[in-house]
């Protein structure tokens, strides 16, 4: 379903990412674990489609479609979400009138008519409850004076109503307290589907307790230097990046 | 002929010129040092003028009595006009003089609870007019500004609150003829206890500028100033704002937003001034101004005279394009570009539009200003 292959990404024209490989399948949820400056947020970056990442090589395509070529909001089309690790703060636009344009914008690209009002207040009641997240907050400005904890919930939020093929998740973990986590994990198994996959990106293995794995991988210096099942996280857990990555 | 067919005058002529226009339509013999050629020579209207175009004075101008129109939203209507005039301010500029001395005038006194919507209508010339507006003792009033048509249209507004009152002052503003000029020139003199609101929100203009000075002269007398202006190509709008702190625990907030395009001209100077005898004066002041494109002109300038030492002031200043990660987020969501740069420039005007306390203003603003998102 999402293959990407040998990408060469550079930033600035440094070299980030140096040939990296990956092939997800629909229904799996793979993790991708590395140290800081592995590469890890390029790889979500360049996935998206944000601008100042140059492809020098590979390709990347989502069901035979090279994403490379569409621009971020046909990306999204496609089926692509990024749950960003910093969700930006939009001043002055509701959480429903954004998602009321998102929702439309996908409607229109599959050639459907806007949601009524009342269908769209319903399915965004439904999955705040998911999350856990108050209603009032569909009201508030899109992640205006949310805490860590209320953004990443609301971008998983976000991910339930846009229900795409492919996620990924930069990072979601970090800032999370523990019920936050469990929150957000519970989340997204409930959005496990045999159609749907999931790659989350995480520097520690704590997530990955509550989202089971199906495939690990470990990012360094711009590649995947190794592959393996869930209990691949659980060995860098104990042993630590760098032991791990001396033997590579 | 018409004026903007003839000949245009150098600056310094078509300022006599139009001061002798202003001159004939006084009351009272005018003192034959006052002149508008100090614009061009004195220090302080040179900097207050600074980024303002003056092209207006290039035409040779008849003078032209304004019409009444209708006003764009409903707002009751009781006030009516007077013979009492409440003190009018010190001369600050020619323009006052002139345009306080002007035989064009209407009185208004405000008691109890009253509306007073005031719409203009300029046929194409010079058209100065001063209004004042008495508001009584423990009285509310809601004021309605409102000017269109071509011409020079020069309104020195001066509201009196006294004690306790509470007056909100809405000023919409829609005019893009290419022949408009319009200057609002408003003082206000602020009694204890007593509360000024304005709200100036400018959907489009060719040449606008509101210069405001607020006197706050009571203990616990308050001004609130809100605007928002939407600068398209070949347009200016300029925010010209002096509140003035006179008296102890008086309270300002200025907040204004500018969305400019390219071509267009924003202007906003705010100015707050705390006398030595306002202390635990609370003052605020905010101004945002986004580039929508390159070629857009944004020019602001907080300045803060302070002279009190138990005071509490913060002023904020902003200036820049969209932000990119902003805009990346709406389109990883799916949201087109041309729909995520009008949700975003929307969303910028309403954090101002949204605190119009007048439900059918608010509507009036927000339908205007989409129109040319």
């Amino acid at each position: 379903m999402l293959k990407i292959e040998n990408l060469h990404v550079s930033v600035e024209n440094r070299p980030i990412l140096k040939g990296l490989t990956l092939e997800v399948h629909p229904g799996e949820v793979h993790a991708i674990m590395g140290p800081n400056g592995a590469g890890k947020s390029t790889l979500a970056a360049v996935l998206a489609g944000r601008e100042g990442y140059e492809v020098e090589e590979g390709t990347v395509t989502l069901d035979g479609k090279n994403l490379l070529e569409m621009p971020p909001e046909d990306r999204s089309y496609a089926g692509l979400f990024l749950a960003f690790q910093y969700p930006v703060e939009i001043p002055g636009v509701s959480m429903v009138q954004f998602l009321r344009a998102a929702l439309n914008a996908h409607r229109a690209a599959q050639g459907k008519d806007p949601i009524e009002v009342s269908d769209l207040m319903k399915l965004l009641r439904e999955k705040a409850a998911l999350l856990k997240l108050d209603p009032a907050f569909l009201t508030r400005s899109v992640n205006e004076g949310f805490s860590g904890g209320e953004r990443k919930r609301a971008e998983i939020f976000q991910l339930a109503v846009l229900e795409p093929r492919v996620a990924i998740l930069d990072e979601t973990d970090s800032g999370l307290d523990i019920d936050a986590l469990r929150l957000v994990a519970d989340a997204v198994n409930a959005l496990r589907h045999p159609e749907r996959a999931f790659v989350v990106i995480t520097h520690y293995y704590r997530i990955l307790q509550y989202i089971r794995p199906d495939k690990v991988h470990i990012l360094a210096d711009g590649r995947i230097v190794r592959s393996g099942g869930p209990e691949l996280a659980l060995e860098l857990e104990e042993k630590g990046y760098e032991s791990l990555l001396a033997r590579v | 002929m018409s004026v903007f067919t003839s000949e245009k005058l150098s600056l310094e002529a078509g300022a006599d010129h139009l001061m002798q226009l202003l001159r004939k339509a006084a009351v009272h013999p005018i003192p034959s040092e006052v002149s508008l050629s100090t614009l061009f020579t004195q220090q302080r209207l040179k900097e207050e003028w600074k980024y303002t175009p003056l092209d207006f004075l290039r035409y040779p101008w008849e003078l032209t009595e304004i019409q009444p129109t209708s006003f764009p939203f409903p707002l009751a209507h009781s006030a009516d006009e007077t013979n009492l005039v409440p003190p009018l301010p010190e001369m600050r500029s020619p323009w006052d003089t002139l345009l306080l001395h002007t035989a064009h005038h209407k009185h208004y006194e405000i008691q109890g609870e009253s509306a007073l919507p005031i719409g203009l209508h300029n046929s194409g010339g010079a058209a100065p007019l001063l209004i004042t507006v008495y508001v009584r003792a423990n009285s509310s009033a809601e004021i309605g500004l409102f000017v269109e048509g071509k011409g020079l249209s020069l309104l020195r507004l001066h509201l009196h609150l006294e004690e306790g009152a509470h007056a909100r002052l809405y000023i919409p503003y829609t005019e893009d003829n290419p022949e408009s000029y319009t200057y609002f020139l408003v003082s206000a003199e602020i009694k204890e206890r007593a509360t000024l609101e304005s709200y100036d929100f400018v959907a489009r203009a060719h040449w606008k500028r509101s210069e405001m000075r607020i006197r706050l002269t009571g203990k616990e007398a308050r001004a609130y100033l809100v605007g928002a202006t939407l600068t398209r190509s070949g347009g200016m709008n300029d925010f010209t704002l002096r509140v003035e702190h006179y008296a102890p625990h008086t309270e300002s907030n200025q907040f204004f937003k500018s969305l400019v395009h390219t071509g267009g001209r924003s202007v906003f100077q705010g100015n707050i001034y705390v006398h030595p005898h306002a202390q635990k004066t609370n003052a605020y002041q905010s101004h945002k101004s986004l580039l929508w494109d390159a070629g857009a002109s944004a020019y602001s300038r907080p300045q803060l005279e302070i002279f009190a030492d138990d005071v509490r002031c913060t002023h904020g200043v902003t200036t820049g394009f969209l932000q990119g990660d902003m805009l990346f987020y709406l389109l990883t969501r799916g949201i087109p570009t041309a729909q995520a740069r009008q949700i975003l420039a929307s969303a910028f005007l309403n954090e101002a539009v949204e605190k119009i306390p007048h439900p059918d203003f608010r509507r009036f603003t927000e339908r205007e200003m989409e129109l040319f998102l």
